[in-house]
């Protein structure tokens, strides 16, 4: 195994925060190694120098790729908390719904939300179904659900929508699996329907994003744990813009927004805490 | 004793009872079942860790049968078959059903406790793992509760001083007058 040298630490951790955002505690010399090792070794780098140097010269941005999906944390759940989603289906979803509802009886109803680290897809799945169950028939509304993620392979995995049997064990009630997912060889597979409701691209929350237009309610929870406090103010600054005045925000249960945006106020609904803009 | 509990399924009575009496000798605690229709019933009564089953077996219920069989009612049950070299490309179809592994015959004993062994490993990192979920899945909902209060009370705090300090810089009230109100807002507190 390749060891790191103090410098290379300092080297790469700057490296990896400009490519992901992400924040590398370096007295964690271990988690590069384990993590980057494999990396390094097959593209028969003599040294973590050597290796910094082949991902800066690679035009291709293979390499960059790799260590985004090596280093990004994909630990996620159908239903992770069910706060968050009791929430939703109980009070953010009648409230948006209620307000978006067009006067003319022949107009959709446009509702828009964004899962701003959707890893591999079980969040935003989640509020799918929610919204399936919650409204039943669709045909009167125009619904954006769109999941972000800065890994590739999770957002490969997202799309597919094909979860093994201890993704599908943790949170997913035995209903829900029943009638949204099919049996697919050893794993399951979402069914077609709620697959459709659903867009996954990638995006590094780092690079500008007001293109994807404003949202009603976005999830952004668990990412910014990863970056330093100034990049979480500047992300959650961001988030403000993109959501609609009277849009929700819905941050990592153990998460918390004072000292980082003032622009959000926090409201207790429950067992749960959401973010509203103080206009 | 072994905490491996396997069941043993084969229509072969010689087979059948030297694979037991192998397993026996190692430790593990074994039963058997002479066909797919046996198996199917004790499968039903009770949970084993593993099962070792045949591959071809007379009845309507074959060892692919009783792969359907355990892992649907109990996704934790791994599955080993046995099978003729001929049906090697039916053990890697049953592979991707959810099978664990499968053994050639005539059963090397050597390999069969290996891959028992690797079983055995498995499932206690996978244990450990479940383990190390719930107690993050704890250790996160009692956080999560902390932190959801403080976040209240830092918001209710916020919104105090800003009123105190309207309050204290109200220059169309007297000092004396803006300084008790400011005082009867903290008195909330």
């Amino acid at each position: 195994m390749i060891k790191i040298t103090p410098s290379e630490l300092n080297l790469i951790a700057q490296y990896i925060h400009e490519i992901s955002g992400i924040y590398l505690d370096q007295s964690k010399s271990y988690l590069f190694e384990t993590r980057l090792g494999a990396i390094a070794e097959r593209l028969g780098c003599k040294s973590y120098q050597d290796f910094y140097n082949k991902a800066k010269r690679d035009l291709t941005r293979n390499i960059e790729r790799q260590i985004i999906d090596a280093i990004s944390t994909n630990e996620t759940l159908f239903f992770r908390d069910k706060g968050p989603f009791e929430l939703l289906q109980h009070k953010l979803l009648p409230e948006i719904i209620d307000r978006r509802t067009p006067k003319a009886p022949n107009l959709k109803t446009n509702i828009r939300i964004w899962s701003a680290a959707a890893s591999t897809g079980q969040e935003l799945y989640s509020i799918a179904i929610i919204i399936k169950e919650l409204l039943r028939d669709l045909s009167r509304y125009a619904i954006t659900l769109l999941g972000t993620d800065i890994s590739d392979s999770a957002i490969s995995q997202a799309s597919y929508g094909k979860y093994n049997k201890f993704e599908i064990e943790r949170g997913l009630d035995q209903r829900y699996l029943q009638r949204y997912f099919s049996l697919f060889g050893d794993s399951w597979k979402i069914k077609d329907e709620i697959r459709a409701m659903v867009n996954f691209r990638k995006l590094n929350l780092m690079a500008p994003f007001t293109s994807l237009g404003k949202f009603d309610i976005i999830f952004c929870r668990n990412v910014a744990i990863y970056f330093t406090l100034e990049d979480r103010k500047k992300l959650f600054n961001r988030i403000a813009d993109s959501l609609a005045d009277d849009g929700f925000l819905i941050i990592g249960s153990t998460e918390s927004l004072s000292g980082v945006c003032p622009r959000f106020v926090p409201k207790r609904h429950l067992r749960a805490i959401f973010y509203q803009k103080n206009n | 004793m072994k905490n491996l509990s396997i069941l043993v399924v084969d229509d072969d009575p010689v087979i059948r009872r030297l694979i037991q009496q192998r397993l026996e000798k190692a430790n593990y605690p074994v039963e058997v079942a002479k066909d797919g229709t046996e198996a199917s019933d004790l499968l039903n009564s009770k949970y084993y860790d593993v099962v070792l089953t045949d591959l071809m077996m007379p009845g309507g219920i074959g060892g692919i049968e009783v792969l359907e069989i355990a892992k649907a009612l109990h996704s934790n049950t791994e599955v080993v078959l046995i099978t003729a070299h001929s049906s090697v490309d039916t053990a890697v179809e049953a592979m991707k059903k959810g099978a664990a592994d499968y053994l050639e015959k005539p059963v090397n004993f050597d390999e069969l406790f290996l891959k028992l062994d690797k079983i055995a490993n498995l499932k206690t990192i996978l244990r450990n793992a479940q383990d190390l979920q719930q107690a993050m899945d704890t250790t996160e909902n009692v956080a999560s509760q902390t932190i959801q209060d403080l976040e209240m009370r830092v918001a209710r705090l916020d919104e105090l001083l800003d009123a105190v300090e309207t309050s204290l810089t109200n220059t169309d009230e007297d000092e004396d007058v803006r300084i008790a109100k400011a005082l009867a807002l903290l008195a909330k507190r």
